[in-house]
């Protein structure tokens, strides 16, 4: 009884303000004075203007040298404002739950407990779950919605090379011979579309709705049409298993699954496109190893030696050095030829291409594929 | 009584109410450098309490009239907002994506419209994300809000965008004035309303040379950083001194050299740690060529075997880097560029902000959702 009077009697004998209070229903400064009973009375001119329980007395932000709280049973507004260091020091001492909500280092431990949970759980998603999606759903990616993004690609590919599509007659029925051996012997239906390209840029590529495309600068290195059987098996690889369409996905889940994280870092971006291209990169590898591996089994149906077609890399890149391979997007072309060389059996088939064919072929261009 | 007392009496002009602020430099900076540890250590998620804490730092000190405001925001209401918006950009992400498509396979340029649409909801989100910030913004026991749509505004900011391409750029201080007497209209005090006074002419004259200047310091690398602190002071001063809630009347003697040292400071700094990032990686490339034993040119050159121990010594490297930065872009763009400001603004007219009513909603965080997921910054 003795203590509580004495606060009592202290609060109470004082005639000066000693506290500041807003009710959250206006912004009138209210000078107060508070007595600490059983609860925090504040009072204005003599009469009790609030009635806060201590343990519902909530700590909120202010500058330093003020103690600003707020009561969680009165208006969330409400505030009451203390500058005198040993009132606040005793408001403080029966608040109890005063900094009950505040995070804390434990609030800072969950948040980084989970953060890190998440982080995994992404990167768990980025590393199983989104090539085992794109496995899946790219083969149920409906047809028309295929072709359409292959119809926009080409036309953006076309423009970017400037390229045009070689429409020697000759050529074009070797071609034709050569594409339709081939998809016979891959025994896939479905539409193909192929075509050669007129640009010195020596590649080959796939795209979404079973399109293949040789361009000029590749046909003029080979010299065999077993070399570039190869590479169009290669490619219809791809096709065959929606490489486009799973790659499309792949790529997109990652990006914005990556994406997530980091947020606004300074610099993230370059983290971001780091860790995305290396997640790419070796998707794009265990494609081409998939599409090498149907290359190899369409030129064995066809009794013809896959190995051409390594070498024929091989002639392109040049010799790339036992490097990092993490970030390569295809294999080492001298793992190619290592592979392709062990695959190779005697040749059982009959030529892919007549003489007059393949020189047809190699001249679909016009002149300048001459060699 | 004398005669004195029947005249009656004018009172003196009330001195400008004091505007100041009292947070502690070393506080702040200790505050975001421990965030931004914690946002790496977090892969970014931190970012949303960081936000948080700056902003409470930030209003905690700032008082006005002798009373400090305070800011209610939490880190968990932006971070579910930034989880809602995600939620509701994805399928947009990828309708987008389909539509581009459509669009690309008909014209190449035909998806540009589409890019309009994204930028339309990037001003949304700004007007959002104010709307938010204000109604967690408390003095006196009063809170700001704000009403009007979200869609209205972003549909002027996209005329006035027009505008500004049609114009080069020289439109800018109409559309400024513009959106901010929209923004300003729909802000509210308790029951106050808010205004917006700036007149887009009067920033005009006071900052057109600087646009024509703009090429040249495009050029001149030390130009640029002076032309962007003038026009930047230029553009505060004249947005402070349009503000009104009621009839308290905000002024700003900011000069137009204020920012000078903020800047100059940040530049200082990330070349000085860029400079620290680029030796440090030349010694990492060094140390790893002697102890792997090959040649220097072996690991930089342009058939480089880049080996996995650099690359994450590299990684560490960077990491810290981003640190370094961040926490300098926050104490000086933050921090100090709102003490500059603060210190040459006056409030005019307070006693009209006494005995103000309550009113106003809370908002959600979903605006500031949306400006993490679009990666815009609005005001
Ligand atoms: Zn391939």
């Amino acid at each position: 009884m003795g203590a509580m009077d004495s606060v009592q009697g202290d609060s109470g004998g004082a005639t000066g303000a000693q506290a500041l209070y807003f009710d959250g229903l206006s912004n009138t400064r209210r000078p107060v004075t508070i007595a600490f009973s059983d609860q925090l009375d504040i009072r204005q001119d003599g009469s009790i203007v609030a009635r806060w329980a201590y343990s519902d007395i909530r700590r909120s932000d202010s500058p330093a040298g003020i103690l600003r709280v707020a009561c969680l049973s009165a208006p969330p507004l409400a505030r009451l404002e203390i500058r005198d260091a040993t009132l606040a020091a005793k408001l403080a001492s029966r608040s109890t739950e005063l900094d009950a909500h505040h995070l804390g280092r434990r609030g800072v431990a969950r948040i980084v407990g989970w953060s890190l949970a998440a982080a995994i759980s992404i990167i768990v998603v980025v590393l199983f779950g989104v090539p085992l999606a794109a496995d899946r759903l790219a083969p149920l990616v409906p047809k028309a919605l295929e072709r359409r993004i292959g119809d926009a690609a080409e036309a953006q590919i076309k423009g970017l090379f400037g390229a045009k599509v070689c429409g020697d007659r000759e050529g074009q029925a070797a071609f034709s011979t050569l594409v339709n051996r081939l998809h016979a012997a891959a025994g896939f239906d479905g539409p193909l579309e192929s075509a050669v390209l007129s640009t010195s840029v020596p590649n080959a590529f796939a795209l979404p709705g079973g399109k293949v495309f040789l361009l000029k600068g590749l046909l003029e290195k080979a010299e065999s049409p077993d070399e570039i059987a190869g590479v169009l098996a290669h490619e219809l690889g791809h096709v065959k298993h929606h490489d486009n369409m799973r790659a499309l996905i792949h790529n997109g889940g990652t990006s914005f699954l990556v994406g997530l994280l980091f947020g606004d870092i300074t610099g993230s971006g370059a983290l971001i496109f780091a860790s995305r291209s290396l997640v790419e990169a070796s998707y794009s590898r265990e494609a081409e190893e998939g599409a090498d591996t149907f290359a190899i089994e369409v030129m064995r149906a066809l009794g013809r030696s896959p190995k051409p077609m390594a070498e024929l890399m091989f002639r392109v890149t040049g010799k790339e050095g036992s490097g990092f391979t993490i970030l390569s997007s295809h294999p080492l072309t001298e793992d190619r030829l290592a592979r392709m060389g062990k695959e190779e059996r005697p040749v059982t088939g009959a030529p892919l291409l007549t003489a007059e064919e393949w020189k047809a072929l190699k001249a679909i261009c016009g002149s300048a594929a001459k060699t | 009584m004398d005669q004195m007392s029947f005249i009656p009496q004018v009172p003196p002009p009330l001195p400008p109410a004091q505007v100041s602020f009292t947070g502690e430099r070393g506080e702040f900076r200790s505050m975001v450098t421990k965030g931004a540890a914690l946002e790496l250590v977090t892969f970014g998620f931190y970012r949303f309490w960081l936000a948080t804490d700056i902003r409470r730092h930030l209003w905690a000190n700032t008082s006005l009239d002798g009373d400090s405001a305070e800011y209610t925001g939490r880190g968990k209401e932006l971070f579910i907002g930034f989880l809602v918006a995600l939620a509701i950009l994805l399928p947009i992400y990828l309708a987008y994506f389909l539509i581009t498509i459509e669009a690309e396979r008909l014209q190449e340029l035909a998806s540009i419209p589409l890019f309009l649409a994204f930028y339309a909801f990037g001003q949304f989100a700004i007007y959002r994300a104010r709307r938010y910030r204000l109604t967690r913004t408390i003095w006196r026991g009063v809170r700001f809000w704000m009403d009007g749509s979200g869609w209205a505004y972003a549909g002027r900011a996209m005329l006035w965008g027009l505008l500004l391409v049609v114009t080069l750029g020289l439109a800018l201080p109409w559309r400024e004035a513009a959106l901010e007497r929209y923004k300003m209209q729909h802000s509210h005090y308790g029951n106050l309303q808010g205004k917006f006074d700036g007149r887009g002419w009067e920033f005009f004259k006071n900052a057109w040379w600087l646009w024509l200047l703009s090429p040249i310091a495009l050029l001149v690398f030390p130009a640029l950083p002076f032309l962007y602190a003038e026009f930047k002071a230029r553009e505060w001063r004249w947005w402070l001194s349009g503000i009104r809630f009621g009839g308290v009347r905000l002024e700003s003697t900011l000069p137009s050299t204020a920012f000078y040292g903020v800047y100059w400071s940040v530049i200082g700094w990330s070349m000085l740690f860029s400079m620290i990032f680029g030796a440090y990686t030349g010694a990492c490339t060094g140390l790893v060529a002697s102890i792997s034993g090959v040649s220097f040119e072996q690991v930089i050159g342009p058939n480089s075997q880049t080996s996995i121990p650099l690359l994450v010594l590299i990684g560490i490297g960077y990491l810290g880097l981003a640190l370094a930065l961040s926490t300098v872009m926050r104490v000086y763009l933050q921090r100090d560029l709102w003490t500059v400001v603060l210190a040459s603004a006056n409030v005019h007219g307070i006693e009209a902000a006494a005995n103000v009513r309550a009113g106003g909603e809370l908002a959600s965080a979903l605006g500031e959702g949306f400006a993490d997921g679009l990666d815009v910054a609005g005001f």
